[in-house]
């Protein structure tokens, strides 16, 4: 072995000046990444702003979203377990009724948890 | 080696840790592999069909999922090709903003592409140094679009928002960090000499054979051929940028290897250059509406994402959907015609060093 081979060889010990740096990952459940401000995590409807236009209904991409009568007027229902969270609902909503919020821990038991109807959307911190 | 033995045949994948859902029949002799025939169609999704049933809005959260590690270049390709046949513009901002993501795309694939080789050739600190070192970008993917890894961010005529504030010192901060970790990558892999016995002087694919099997991208620079979307036929605003094209000469797995290693800098180049000269302005076109009709027209746009060229023929029926779509994914030609090339003769061994050293993604073969 010549000794440009050996040089090479003996390179990735440079690695361990990384011993003296911090870990790169966390311990999930006690400390996570705080979310971004535009984070597109679930979204959030007030109801009192909606108009039942139903758009958010035709664009989006996936029919996660259904109008359903609710305070004497159509609102939307978000079934979670098929949406993208692309945020074109929220973004074409012309009221800004609709909105994404940072939520991302919407993980439940069963299907039908998933099932996200207008007042459910409109509390924060999940059902 | 000629044994007595009859010729064998094994699986590679889809389940093999180093094969990405993707099947391969290996017919070996001892150790020699004597034919190889590839069998995709594990990750197929009928994207062009389902592009059909959705507006040319709703299309571009979808075509994220067609490369999971590229996703900004499929978008990239996507809306150009959308912008023809809707007869929109995009303005300058917003050109600007999309070449510096789909920029930003590139790293973050060669960046996954250091670790996913590093982890099949048996050099797993590399992997998982690689795998880390994806997080500060995708904290800007996240800042700037929202998602981490689906950006959901491209629109026919523009981006769907503009930059957030402090994006330049954001950027700044971490292609800096980039560089520190392209130092470590260096001695970690691409100088260490377990890796380059394993990936030096296999698969080799010369210039002909290259142009001949489809080849394209970082796989065909690697074997000498100066070509790249981005300088032949320049699209969003890669005419007003300054940067290098990247070539190997000698077209063996290492140098396909070092053509990506050395293209994560060039881009590291456009980013900052794009930068430097964003426009003030808007960063989309008013003009496209969520159901806006598109013109009885078809068109044909080609981009360079990070594995080779991503294309799409798409046809327009005066309706608020395409007709037709057809996607032309980069790795269709890598994984089908030049893996089957390249691992005829070798070592069985060698196998995964080949596959990996081609990038391929059976996401973006199937589709």
């Amino acid at each position: 072995m010549n000794e440009m081979s050996l040089r090479r060889l003996l390179q990735p010990f440079k690695l361990f000046r990384n011993l003296t740096k911090k870990p790169m990952t966390l311990v999930f459940p006690q400390e996570a990444l705080p979310p971004v401000d535009n984070y597109r995590g679930r979204q959030f409807l007030d109801p009192e702003k909606c108009v039942g236009c139903g758009m958010c209904s035709r664009v989006c991409p996936n029919d996660a979203v259904t109008m359903v009568e609710y305070m004497d007027k159509k609102c939307p229902e978000i079934n979670l377990g098929k949406c993208c969270f692309c945020a074109l609902c929220a973004e074409n909503c012309p009221t800004g009724a609709l909105y994404m919020t940072s939520e991302v821990f919407i993980a439940g038991y069963d299907k039908s948890f998933a099932v996200y109807g207008p007042e459910k959307l409109s509390k924060k911190e999940g059902a | 080696m000629t044994t007595d033995i009859p010729f064998f045949t094994i699986p590679f994948g889809p389940c093999h840790p180093s094969s990405g859902h993707f099947h391969a029949s290996v017919t070996v002799d001892g150790e020699r592999v004597v034919n190889l025939v590839p069998d995709p169609g594990y990750l197929h999704r009928g994207f062009e069909k389902l592009m059909e049933y959705r507006t040319y809005l709703q299309n571009s959260p979808l075509v994220d999922r067609i490369c999971i590690l590229d996703p900004f270049a499929a978008e990239l390709g996507y809306v150009n090709a959308a912008e023809k046949v809707l007869e929109i513009e995009a303005p300058e901002r917003g050109k600007f903003i999309r070449t510096i993501m789909a920029e930003f795309g590139r790293i973050l694939s060669h960046i996954t592409w250091i670790g996913v080789t590093c982890m099949v050739v048996g050099l797993d600190s590399g992997c998982k140094i690689a795998w880390g070192d994806r997080e500060p970008i995708i904290r800007i993917n996240e800042k700037v679009t929202g998602g981490r890894i689906y950006p959901c961010y491209f629109l026919p005529g523009g981006v769907r928002r503009d930059l957030p504030e402090g994006f330049t010192g954001m950027v700044e901060e971490a292609l800096s960090g980039l560089e520190k970790n392209l130092e470590q990558y260096d001695f970690l892999v691409f100088n260490n000499e377990t890796f380059r016995v394993r990936m030096e002087d296999i698969g080799f694919l010369d210039a002909e054979d290259a142009i001949r099997l489809g080849a394209t991208g970082p796989n065909l620079r690697a074997a000498g051929v100066e070509a790249d979307l981005r300088k032949d036929q320049p699209y969003e605003v890669y005419d007003q940028l300054e940067f290098n094209v990247v070539t190997q000469d000698k077209g063996d797995a290492f140098a396909r290897d070092m053509c990506r290693r050395l293209e994560i800098e060039e881009s590291m180049n456009i980013i900052r250059d794009a930068i430097h000269k964003l426009p003030e302005g808007d960063y989309k076109n008013k003009a496209f509406k969520p159901f806006s009709k598109a013109k009885k027209k078809e068109t044909y746009f080609c981009c360079e994402s990070a594995r080779g060229e991503q294309c799409y023929h798409m046809v327009g029926d005066g309706t608020d959907k395409p007709y037709r779509v057809k996607v032309r994914g980069p790795s269709f030609s890598h994984t089908l015609d030049e893996f089957p090339y390249l691992a005829k003769k070798a070592y069985i061994a060698d196998i995964p060093a080949i596959y990996w050293s081609l990038d391929p993604c059976p996401a973006d073969v199937d589709r």
